[in-house]
């Protein structure tokens, strides 16, 4: 363009030159010399603007086809032009310190965790096909922890095939990245976690109500599935969540969900309905005794519901969890029905809005800039209550708790929307069963339990 | 009773007539100058295929570069026909993708170029640089309007006529080089196809003479009026046969091949080459060319097999990365 203007000028400067020549007769070679000079520039600039015409078009047609790239606190995306195909990276990280007070000194239970350690891959094909892929590197061992592919008919109607959350929990629905605590409650201690299965879910009403429902294998009470189920027996899970004042905006019930969810099912396994039911601080404070298999029917229902205004959120979820089991292989069959529930909420200090999807800051941490991001105090209560009839016989009252209450107090530092340091602070105190001797054999459940859990994290 | 039976009658004739009628959709890829010959073409062909079968056949049509848009179908581009500048285009269908057989230009007459054309020269009204001939071209000051070879069919042929009228004159390949070469020196634009190329030549106003298929230099003077622009026959050009093919892969996946192939077999019908000379494109069909005849000029024609050995090897040798062509033009 420089080059153009530059021409431009020096055409208007020959024309300005002929201009008195022509009112001043002077020799026409002369004269015909410089109109030939005028000319041959001016077909110069036609060249230029043509050429420069040409390359925005070849540029246009290009950017049809050429693939967008994005990078965000989202993550990195790659995207044809069309958005109909996409794959996305993300990622997350958690290293936790888990520190206990007051324990007798005799567990070997504090120190570093990696919690969590995820490349995520997912995104779409031809529009509708959606696909994710979900290896956790973080723990003890490497796993598959989603692999799943989606596919969507219509907002109304869409379908997963694979491995995934299962549709009963609410916080455990909640990603991991954003609930209001570094640990679910103990009430997420009975519902199914990521399992093998097919799902359709959509939103009606204008995404007033959101529904799910699906065929899984079935797992235990906060187990995973091990990405195959050979059994004869599958669980039926479903949910709904209707969010009735979504369009009304100056109410305060505008963020308010609720609903209800539940599995049932028949099992037949080898093993007890669930590996134990953990504290706060990720320590077992009930499991089922290694001879208990499960047999017969299976049901959760869990009324729960999601509520959030401005910087305040609170969730409440109940859960009921009913298993059929035999002390033995050949033992007489028991129906035991565990419950749990918890009222968590959060509030964000710093002005910005509480979500189920995390809190963005305002501003990022910025030490030369004075800005600190977003701080969230949240707190908790929960109780996880264990049937009496599984004691003595499908659990040793001498060695397990049969209830846990909890509270915690937490604060969040969101220093940007990705990285983030979280504090929390529980205590848990355990009920016994009559049965159960004046001091646990387990030395964790002698007290009560006093954990500081801090997390670093970073997630996009 | 009667009624009854006469009324399911009734419905079965409808039920049979809404199942068989259907509307089939065509994508014809091709050339850069051809978007009104196939606008034509297509209405005649629509007619012709509703009446012989019932069915409403809509074709859709892409044009541009004939190489960029034998890429695209290579690239998955689903077009069910290609109807492209030169053979070595269509050519790319088979050895890049094997989309269509390697012999697909036995599958239609005259090697499946139902139509020809050839290369003249567009320049302004009163021909003020005097152009007579592809000499004239290489001449200082003389500003020379042609596409990239590298993305356009009708280049290729322009380059491969210069070629050749040179070869012809000074006797040698290194001759014609070095001529080509010159050609090309006066060149400031470099349009990737040769619709483009007629724009800046028209539109733009910008080149003294402008290389061009004989249909498009029609088309200029057509269009944008006889009064600006004038034709000037060279004394040596090219035959310029562009060729067309069905895209079998696609045919097959998309279940249009029978009217794809007839899309094509039309072409080479009284009305397909009646409308073909009506657009400036040269009939196969004697009698309808002999129709047209007062449009075509006679002139010596050199043919791509006689003169470079088929399109195989003058692609090889002129156009391909490495090329005489790239030689010639980083210079």
């Amino acid at each position: 363009m420089k080059t153009i203007s530059r021409l431009g000028l020096a055409l208007l400067a020959a024309t300005a030159f002929i201009h008195p020549l022509t009112a001043a007769p002077a020799d026409s070679a002369e004269l015909q010399a410089l109109r030939d000079q005028v000319n041959a520039l001016a077909q110069q600039i036609k060249v230029l603007s043509r050429q420069i015409e040409i390359k925005e078009e070849a540029a246009t047609a290009a950017a049809a086809t050429t693939p967008k790239i994005t990078v965000s606190d989202k993550g990195v995306t790659l995207a044809s032009q069309d958005g109909a195909n996409s794959i996305k990276l993300r990622g997350l990280v958690q290293l936790d310190s888990r520190l206990f007070f007051g324990d007798g000194g005799g567990v070997n239970n504090n120190g570093f965790v990696l919690r969590r350690a995820r490349i995520i891959t997912e995104g779409t094909f031809a529009k509708n096909y959606s696909y994710q892929l979900v290896p956790e590197f973080g723990g003890s061992s490497v796993s598959i922890l989603d692999a799943n592919i989606g596919v969507t008919l219509d907002k109304s109607f869409q379908l997963k095939f694979g491995k995934f959350k299962s549709p009963v929990g609410l916080e455990l629905l909640q990603s991991d990245s954003w609930t209001f605590f570094n640990e679910r409650s103990i009430v997420t201690n009975l519902v199914p976690n990521r399992d093998l299965g097919v799902q359709a879910s959509g939103d009606l009403l204008g995404g007033k109500l959101n529904y799910a429902a699906g065929i899984f294998g079935g797992v235990g009470d906060g187990g995973s599935s091990n990405n195959a189920d050979f059994d004869n027996e599958k669980d039926l899970v479903a949910r709904v969540l209707a969010s009735p004042f979504k369009d009304a905006a100056d109410s305060s019930l505008q963020g308010l969900s609720f609903g209800v969810s539940g599995s049932i099912g028949r099992e037949k396994t080898a093993a007890g309905r669930t590996s134990g039911y953990k504290t706060d601080g990720q320590q077992t404070f009930f499991s089922y005794n290694s001879s208990v298999v499960s047999d017969g029917q299976v049901w959760r229902v869990s009324p729960q519901a999601d509520y959030r205004n401005g910087s305040f959120g609170a969730i409440a979820e109940y859960v009921v969890s009913t298993v059929n089991v035999r002390p033995t292989a050949t033992g007489a069959k028991k129906e035991l029905q565990n419950k749990g529930w918890q009222l968590a909420a959060g509030y964000v200090l710093t002005g910005e809005d509480s979500s189920y999807n995390g809190v963005s800051p305002a501003t990022n941490f910025n030490w030369e800039k004075g800005t600190w991001g977003a701080f969230e105090v949240t707190g908790r209560f929960a109780n996880l209550k264990v049937d009496d009839a599984a004691f003595p016989l499908f659990a040793s009252a001498a060695t397990n708790a049969d209830e846990a209450s909890s509270f915690g107090a937490g604060l969040n530092w969101y220093l940007s929307k990705t990285v983030a340091f979280k504090f929390d602070y529980y205590q848990t105190h355990f009920g016994f069963n009559a049965a159960a001797p004046a001091v646990s054999g387990t030395q964790i459940l002698r007290q009560d339990e006093k954990a500081f859990i801090s997390r670093f994290q970073l997630a996009f | 009773m009667k009624f009854k039976t006469l009324l399911l009658s009734v419905l079965a004739v409808l039920a049979a007539t809404a199942a068989t009628a259907k509307t089939i959709e065509l994508l014809n890829v091709s050339y850069d100058p051809t978007r009104e010959l196939y606008v034509d073409y297509n209405k005649a062909f629509a007619t012709y295929w509703k009446a012989k079968t019932g069915d409403d056949v809509v074709v859709k049509q892409s044009h541009g570069g004939s190489g960029k848009q034998a890429r695209s179908v290579v690239d998955g581009l689903p077009a069910d026909v290609v109807t492209l500048a030169l053979a070595a285009d269509v050519d790319a269908l088979a050895t890049n993708a094997h989309l269509i057989p390697a012999d697909w230009q036995k599958r239609l007459p005259q090697n499946s170029a139902p139509y020809t054309s050839t290369i003249v020269f567009l320049v302004r009204k009163g021909n003020p640089k005097g152009i007579k001939d592809w000499d004239d071209l290489v001449k200082s000051g003389v500003s020379v309007i042609t596409p990239n070879p590298k993305t356009s069919g009708g280049a290729r042929w322009n380059y491969l006529a210069a070629w050749a009228y040179a070869k012809h004159k000074y006797g040698s390949d290194a001759a014609a080089q070095k001529f080509v070469g010159e050609l090309y020196r006066n060149v400031p634009v470099l349009d990737s196809g040769a619709r483009g190329s007629t724009v800046t030549f028209v539109q733009r106003e910008i080149g003294d003479v402008a290389i061009s298929w004989e249909n498009e230099a029609f088309f200029a003077l057509k269009e944008f009026g006889a009064d600006k622009f004038e034709i000037v026959v060279p004394s040596i050009s090219i035959l310029a046969e562009p060729t067309v093919s069905v895209v079998d892969r696609v045919v097959k996946k998309k279940g249009t091949a029978e009217v794809a192939k007839a899309y094509l077999e039309y072409l080479y019908s009284d009305e397909g080459q009646d409308i073909a000379g009506r657009n400036y494109y040269r009939p196969r069909n004697p009698a309808i060319a002999a129709k047209y005849a007062a449009n075509f000029p006679q002139l010596t024609l050199v043919t791509i097999d006689a003169e470079f050995g088929g399109w195989t090897k003058a692609q090889k040798t002129h156009f391909a990365d490495g090329g005489v062509f790239d030689q010639i033009y980083a210079k």
